[in-house]
């Protein structure tokens, strides 16, 4: 009988190491991409809901009320952050983004009555008019950052990290770098443009304390400031940006996306965004100030159960990036031959980087962001968050809350015993918590 | 209180908050009160933030972190030392520092004029954006580190490391260059350098003449990511 080939595959020289290896081999160099990490890693789908039966009762799913209100910067400012829906748009830049993406973000985040955030790119004025709510980074880099966009934000985002390259920097590749990116940067036009790895004019929390007292004068208390950090040292990062005066903390998990770094970076620097979320809430119990200092949980989250589980186990808000680039339609099976020209297809395309993005996204290309047309952008956007909102809104019913802030710990258990002993949560069906049972 | 005796409106910082004097000072500028002295600063910090309105402020004593942060439009004079970033973000107007700055002076300053009548520390000129910043002593290691745009002029030496990894700009030291940082080189000086530096020079009274001033650039073999140039960094 004749029998077909069976192809061996080494499990250490994975297609994957071997493709990784001989591209070095080619560039002399570490790699760069855009995207996240792949790697799995433990997550929001490692736990599940204990819904109602006859312990607990459900709201009615398709009737009943349960409300979203988040408020972001309760502890000190005068105008805290009052949002209609506890999921907030993650900073992307200008630049990183195409202008289209950028508007069609801050025009959805309107329409859902929320936030987004601005990027490395500094403040784009049509991104201030497009959004209601807009969060102005302080990044390392300092592009753009002005005080006369910093009396027009509602929220100040002092980034120390990101998720998907901790202690790292970017790198925007001088094919984005056009005119109105190097102008709005300072930078001369198509150079390679570094973003720093932390900031130049404060080195440890004792200065942060300072900056914020700086950024609180420049804006006379008026509105809150957020602190970001890449998961790490979570605990010691949390108390520490809290006791240098932050009102809220932005916390990144290693699954979050980035528009260009390290490969490296993003598949072995950080922590997981479930167990950063757990140790920060944590840290804020621990001194005091859980429920005093909001906490706003980013990285890789996609679902409305995601966003549900992260409220259930203490985060305030969810901030989504990579997300919304997929609702509006990256990876996207159209214009394929696009893709094949970056040596990609749709659903494996991570080549942000390059400038080239076949849907119009991640480009300044004047020809590929034509393909995004804002108005429908904006819907595919809206639409999604609408659905994500949908989704929290009927598990927290199904868990008996009319508000979805009220899921708790005890609404979950774990599936997996990774997930148990991150989350600190019990094995499904059994009353074992890893590491601590 | 402030107290307005004619031409000099006097702030007293004894027993005010930061946030009391920065208060006081922008309602000064708005009432377009031109000058305005602070007495006993005694090293306070983020003195005279965020101040976008013209005023002229004479700061009577040392001061401490971000003097004049994201300010534009306004005169500062500090009769005493500064902590750390005087002059950070800066947009506008004149920062004039009769003593020494500690490190970061001019941080990502975008405009306008800082100038130092003494020495500052490590990273002076750091990030900067388009401000001029002036040090008639000597500049400390790492100073316009990733500088993007402006002028730096030290009169003085520069510690190890200057320049590093600079975008554009220009800076013109006096003494000694301890070290160049990545992808930093000297270039010759020009008449057009020579008149530049005389102009900037003879307002604080001194002659350009009486130094060897040497000229620093981007070398911009780092402008591009490539596999070969880690022998630069």
């Amino acid at each position: 009988m004749e029998r077909e080939q069976v192809l061996k595959t080494s499990s250490t020289y994975t297609p994957e190491v071997i493709a990784a290896i001989q591209e070095r081999a080619e560039l002399g160099r570490y790699m760069i991409r855009g995207y996240g990490a792949f790697r799995n890693v433990p997550r929001f789908d490692d736990l599940v809901f204990l819904t109602t039966s006859l312990t607990r009762l459900p709201l009615e799913g398709y009737r009943e009320k349960c409300t979203t209100k988040t408020l972001i910067g309760t502890r000190y400012a005068q105008r805290p952050m009052e949002l209609d829906i506890p999921i907030t748009i993650a900073g992307m830049s200008f630049g990183a983004l195409s202008y289209n993406a950028k508007v069609a973000l801050g025009r959805a985040a309107t329409l859902l009555g929320t936030s987004t955030t601005t990027g490395d790119g500094g403040m784009l004025p049509a991104e201030r008019e497009a959004s209601s709510k807009l969060v102005y980074q302080c990044l390392p880099s300092r592009y753009g950052f002005n005080p006369t966009d910093l009396k027009k934000a509602d929220a100040i985002e002092i980034v120390v990290g990101q998720g998907a390259k901790p202690g790292g920097g970017g790198l925007l590749l001088g094919q984005k770098v056009n005119k109105v990116v190097a102008g709005m940067r300072t930078l001369p036009e198509g150079v390679d443009q570094r973003s720093p790895c932390r900031h130049p004019d404060w080195i440890g929390p004792d200065d942060l304390r300072i900056k914020i007292e700086e950024l609180r004068e420049a804006t006379d208390w008026e509105i809150p400031i957020y602190v970001k950090m890449g998961a790490t040292r979570v605990k010691d990062d949390v108390k520490l940006a809290v006791k240098a005066g932050a009102d809220a903390i932005v916390l990144d998990g290693m699954e979050g996306g980035t528009a260009a770094t390290q490969s490296i970076f993003q598949e072995h620097t950080g922590i997981p965004t479930l167990p950063a979320l757990v140790q920060a809430v944590e840290a804020l119990q621990e001194i005091g100030v859980y429920g005093e200092v909001q906490l706003i949980i980013s990285g890789g989250i996609r679902s409305g159960p995601d966003v549900a589980k992260a409220l259930a186990l203490g985060a305030d808000a969810v901030s989504l990036g990579t997300a919304t680039l997929i609702a509006m339609g990256c990876n996207k099976p159209v214009y394929i031959e696009d893709y094949h020209k970056l040596g990609t297809e749709p659903y494996h395309c991570h080549h942000c980087h390059t400038g080239m993005c076949p849907v119009g996204i991640t480009t300044q290309d004047a020809e590929l962001m034509q393909r995004l047309p804002v108005d429908e952008a904006t819907t595919y956007v809206a639409n999604y968050l609408q659905s994500l909102v949908m989704e929290i809104q009927s598990l927290a019913r199904a868990c008996g809350k009319s508000n979805v802030h009220n899921l708790e710990r005890e609404d979950l258990v774990a599936l997996t015993l990774e997930a148990s002993a991150m989350a600190k949560l019990p094995l499904a069906g059994t009353d074992f918590i890893m590491g601590q049972s | 209180m402030h107290q307005t005796i004619p031409q000099q409106t006097l702030i007293d910082c004894t027993n005010l908050t930061t946030r009391e004097i920065n208060q006081k000072l922008k309602a000064l500028a708005s009432e377009s009160i031109p000058t305005v002295k602070l007495l006993n600063p005694a090293g306070r910090h983020n003195l005279a933030v965020g101040i976008t309105q013209n005023i002229a402020i004479s700061i009577e004593g040392p001061v401490g972190y971000y003097c004049g942060g994201l300010s534009e439009n306004i005169n500062i004079e500090v009769f005493g030392d500064c902590g750390w970033s005087v002059g950070e973000n800066f947009m506008s107007g004149n920062i004039t520092i009769h003593g020494n700055a500690s490190a970061n002076a001019a941080a990502s300053a975008q405009g306008g004029k800082i100038c130092v009548l003494g020495h500052a520390g490590a990273r002076a000129g750091i990030s900067l954006k388009g401000a001029t910043i002036i040090v008639t002593g000597n500049v400390g290691y790492g100073s316009a580190f990733m500088m993007q745009q402006g002028c730096m002029i030290v009169c003085g030496n520069a510690g190890a490391n200057l320049a590093d990894s600079i975008y554009d700009g220009v800076i013109f030291v006096g003494g000694e260059i301890n070290s160049l940082g990545a992808d930093a080189k000297l270039e010759p000086m020009n008449n057009a350098d020579w008149q530049l530096l005389e102009q900037e020079l003879s307002i604080l009274n001194i002659s350009a003449k009486n130094y060897n001033f040497k000229k620093v650039i981007c070398a911009k073999q780092l402008y591009h990511f490539k596999a070969k140039d880690w022998a630069n960094y």
